[in-house]
């Protein structure tokens, strides 16, 4: 009967060894049940603990999602609103238009002053 | 990547109300300190690392450092999902509920997050011998639950192979942690 120590086969379902020590182990394995029951219980060891972080991980997820750890971020006034612009558009058309029609600069004053702007 | 970080903050604790304290002040403090980001380091390493050590730096001023370090078994409990389709395993989450946080940690940063022994001892501030004797420790445990009585049936057996030799001093650093 063989015996490999746990850290030779805890490194073997981690995948830590070199090729040379998986194949001797797999060579080992097919010959010794006894070994093969202790990696058996050691690989659904690796197994359960995987599984369990998950589950930890799947209820973080619900919980983030429902109820985040950070503040939402503070949304900014827009200054300056669609309107406003839409008029200031009208109004310096407006102005122009006066001015190429050779209304004189103070009554294209009073329309740029009449739009607010 | 925030889940991630809060199952860390949560398996460090052991519950969820600490956890999300821990969480927190580790984020502000990280926001506060990204000066010391270094480019190059993966962000979740470096998140990770700096999660460990405010979460130390609390245990060490504690004046009852060993009570706060230990989980109930019902409040860890509670870190598990019990929703989904798998079904709850209670004997691995009350496994993991009686390891020091140090070990669940390495656990969780190995098999739940897939760090290599370096990455996970640099997050930990420990060395990877030390990791390994902390997996090789928890995995040999949990098997000895899951199988009972299989330890004692190879004590017979002849030792003919060992290639990695205990190493003392992981279990003395381990131990003084």
């Amino acid at each position: 009967m063989t015996e490999l120590s746990d850290e030779l086969l805890v490194a073997y379902v981690d995948g830590q060894l070199a090729r040379e020590q998986t194949r001797a182990i797999d060579k080992v394995l097919e010959q010794d049940e006894v070994v093969a029951r202790r990696l058996d219980a050691l690989k659904e060891a690796h197994g359960r603990l995987e599984a369990a972080f998950e589950a930890i991980l799947a209820g973080e997820m619900v919980e983030v999602l429902v109820s985040p750890t950070l503040p939402p971020p503070v949304k900014r006034k827009r200054r300056i609103s669609l309107p406003w612009i839409g008029l200031a558009v009208v109004g310096i058309g407006i102005a122009l238009a006066a001015l190429v029609g050779g209304y004189g600069w103070s009554n294209v004053a009073g329309v740029l002053k009449a739009c607010g702007l | 990547m925030l889940p991630r970080l809060k199952r860390f903050a949560d398996v460090l604790t052991g519950e969820k109300k600490e956890g999300k304290a821990l969480l927190r002040r580790a984020l502000f403090h990280m926001l506060n300190e990204h000066h010391r980001y270094q480019r190059g380091t993966s962000f979740d390493r470096w998140a990770f690392a700096e999660i460990y050590a405010l979460w130390l730096g609390g245990l060490r001023d504690h004046p009852e450092p060993l009570s706060q370090a230990k989980a109930s078994e019902e409040t860890f409990e509670l870190l598990f999902h019990k929703g989904g389709e798998e079904k709850f395993d209670a004997l691995t989450a009350n496994f993991l509920g009686q390891l020091p946080p140090q070990q669940r940690s390495t656990l969780l940063l190995v098999y739940g997050e897939g760090f290599d022994y370096e990455d996970a001892a640099r997050v930990l501030d420990s060395n990877a011998g030390t990791i390994e004797a902390r997996l090789i420790r928890a995995s040999a445990s949990l098997a000895d639950r899951l199988s009972a009585g299989s330890r004692a049936s190879t004590e017979d057996s002849a030792v003919i192979e060992t290639l990695y030799a205990m190493r003392p001093q992981d279990d003395d650093h381990d131990r003084a942690q």
